[in-house]
């Protein structure tokens, strides 16, 4: 029965595995990138200067520029920047304001004019895709909250399947082929475990109104906005009563905000109403400041009196729970030493994806090592692997490379760079379709190895804001990229040279692979 | 942080050398079963250290997270790098068992 249980679990593992691996491969790459929203957004915006943080001083530039160019608004936003954020970002809703009836504009913190930045969604477009997947609203929410299960899933029959998890935790054996694939995927799956747990569980956590609605519909019915205004202590403000009446100073209610909560550091500032005698602003205690994601931490206050109505309620043990999750997974609190791990633990959860992808063709390959055509389902396998692995990570290329070449005033650029990231996966979905197996591999990783090396030149050639100036400068995220980009170069030229050297020797391979079901058979008896 | 995670990574370090097959294998003899047990202590001790220092330093919240990502970040690159360069990490581990405590103990 235990054999005959565990044999189920390997099987669920298998192939679960295999039919949302690809997926679940730019699921982990691109969130993993998230990790890093804000510095990819820098990287990709050079034109956002970071000067020394200044809270009041950004609040006061903010407050004067929606006076002067959004008075008409009913509603204002702001965000502070902050350690990671250079730029003051201020938005209000405008009916004539683009297709989300909105603007956004980024100031400087030093003159409070808009920066004329290159159109980008940066980092942002990482994010969104990897838990929106480029898919309308609500459907890729859906897939990719079900991909989390399936990772959970998968975590947990790994867990099941993996016999030796004690005897073997120290293990790794390289250069002995298919053993070699097991070991890496075990040992990264199992020496990472808490965080992989972690991110997969958390997933869920943080779309669980979508996938368990009930208890929510239940007490709410359809009105769920009114549970989230519950749940983040938050009232909606009252109707504009249409007498003007001046705004006060925002700095003075954020000397406010210090004095009752000294060190807090501001996230977000809505100001609803402007000018009318009902204005309310709301400010929201930045994500950085807790390892729970608390979004309850936040005060409101009367916009024409400067008296402060409500703050966030403290937070019962449920909603902590949650809140710690979601914080966990989205790391905002973390500071860069911690952040660069968060980062390696994510590209782990991607390796594990990866080597379980290359393990599953890898062992059935060797059964039709001696055949000159490899069935057409395996062929199929291998195509989407090479597509899935390399092919993304050409596209993450071909992305920034994009962000460099389309011309700063081009019309649609944002939307181009995001076309140029599919229409490279495209390409390389065709060529892994044209080429053998190998060479397939080899020469998307090498293009792959090329584009990612060579962005800190072309970063340095289109910019002034090259590694001789970054790293002079200590502008770290804009170095960190180019860095990270070299180094990625590096490694997949190493892969590269791997792949389009001499073949693994095939005969051995085979018999190795022939010998093994006597084996199996021997073990099973 | 350096410090608690040097301490993690001493304490896998004598975990690992706890275990028979491991212990022969790095330090080519046979191991005496009281040092099987005393390694594995030790190990168990040291991760309870980088634990305590952690939590101590950072609060539950930031040092929980904190141990948690160096206790992960240690073994992985004990597991991984050990095939290659097995007298390095252990020269590595002798040194974190004297560096990580004073680095903890500064940083307090």
């Amino acid at each position: 029965m235990k054999d005959g249980f565990r044999q189920a679990m390997a099987w669920l593992h298998t192939w679960a595995g295999l039919i949302f691996g690809w997926l679940l491969f730019a699921i982990f790459l691109t969130g993993t990138l998230s990790y890093f929203k804000e510095e990819i957004s820098h990287w990709s915006q050079p034109e956002v200067r970071s000067h020394a943080l200044d809270p009041a001083h950004s609040l006061a530039l903010a407050q004067r520029y929606l006076e002067a160019n959004a008075g008409h608004s009913g509603t204002w936003f702001i965000r502070l920047p902050n350690a990671r954020e250079a730029g003051l970002n201020v938005g209000y809703r405008d009916p004539n304001g683009g297709p989300r009836g909105s603007v956004s504009k980024n100031l400087d913190t030093q003159t409070g004019q808009p920066v004329e930045a290159r159109d980008s969604r940066g980092g942002e477009f990482f994010y969104r895709f990897h838990f929106q997947l480029q898919m309308p609203y609500p459907y890729g929410r859906w897939l990719s909250t079900f991909c989390a299960f399936i990772m959970l899933l998968g975590l947990v029959t790994g867990i099941i399947t993996h016999k030796k998890l004690f005897k073997e935790f120290f293990t790794f054996r390289p250069g002995k082929g298919q053993r070699s694939w097991l070991d890496g995927h075990n040992a990264i799956g199992v020496l990472v475990l808490p965080f992989h747990l972690m991110i997969s569980y958390s997933s869920l956590v943080l779309f669980m109104y979508m996938v368990m609605p009930a208890g929510i519909m239940a007490s709410y019915g359809n009105d769920t906005g009114k549970y989230f205004n519950d749940l983040f202590g938050r009232n909606d403000a009252p109707k504009a009563a249409q007498v003007a009446t001046p705004l006060v100073a925002l700095p003075s209610l954020y000397a406010k905000v210090q004095a009752l909560q000294p060190e807090a550091r501001i996230g977000n500032i809505q100001v609803q109403n402007p000018g009318d005698r009902n204005a309310r602003v709301t400010f929201t205690q930045s994500a950085a400041d807790h390892v729970a994601y608390r979004r309850s931490a936040n005060w409101t206050f009367d916009g024409a009196s400067g008296t402060l109505l409500s703050q966030g309620k403290p937070e019962s043990g449920a909603m902590m729970t949650s809140f710690s999750f979601a914080g966990l997974h989205m790391g905002n609190f973390a500071g860069p030493w911690l952040r660069w791990l968060y980062f390696c633990f994510g590209i782990a959860g991607t390796a594990v994806i990866g080597t379980g992808l290359v393990m599953w063709l890898g062992k059935r390959q060797l059964k039709h090592a001696q055949r000159a055509h490899m069935p057409g389902e395996l062929r199929l396998v291998e195509v989407l692997n090479i597509a899935s692995m390399s092919g993304l990570l050409l596209a993450v290329a071909g992305f920034f490379w994009a962000n460099r070449l389309i011309p700063a005033a081009a019309a649609g650029r944002a939307d181009w760079e995001v076309n140029v990231f599919f229409i490279v996966w495209g390409l390389s979905l065709a060529h892994a379709v044209l080429r053998s197996g190998r060479r397939a591999w080899g020469e998307q990783l090498a293009l792959g190895a090329l584009a990612f090396a060579l962005l800190p030149l072309l970063n340095g050639l289109t910019t002034d804001r090259g590694l001789n100036h970054s790293l002079a400068a200590g502008d770290w995220a804009m170095a960190g990229l180019d860095l990270t980009a070299l180094g990625t170069g590096l490694f997949l030229a190493w892969l590269a040279g791997k792949m389009l050297s001499s073949p693994a020797p095939l005969a051995k391979r085979a018999a190795r692979a022939a010998d093994k079901p006597r084996a199996e058979a021997a073990q099973a008896r | 942080m350096l410090g608690n995670a040097l301490l993690a990574y001493a304490g896998f370090v004598a975990l690992c050398l706890a275990m028979d097959k491991h212990f022969t294998g790095l330090l080519g003899r046979k191991p005496h079963p009281g040092h099987l047990r005393l390694l594995r202590v030790a190990g168990w001790s040291l991760l309870v250290l980088s634990l305590a220092f952690s939590v101590h330093l950072r609060g539950w919240a930031h040092g929980l997270v904190e141990w948690a990502a160096v206790m992960m970040a240690a073994v992985t690159v004990w597991v991984f790098a050990l095939p290659y360069q097995p007298r390095l990490l252990l020269g590595l581990a002798a040194g974190s068992v004297l560096l990580g405590p004073v680095l903890a103990v500064l940083a307090v």
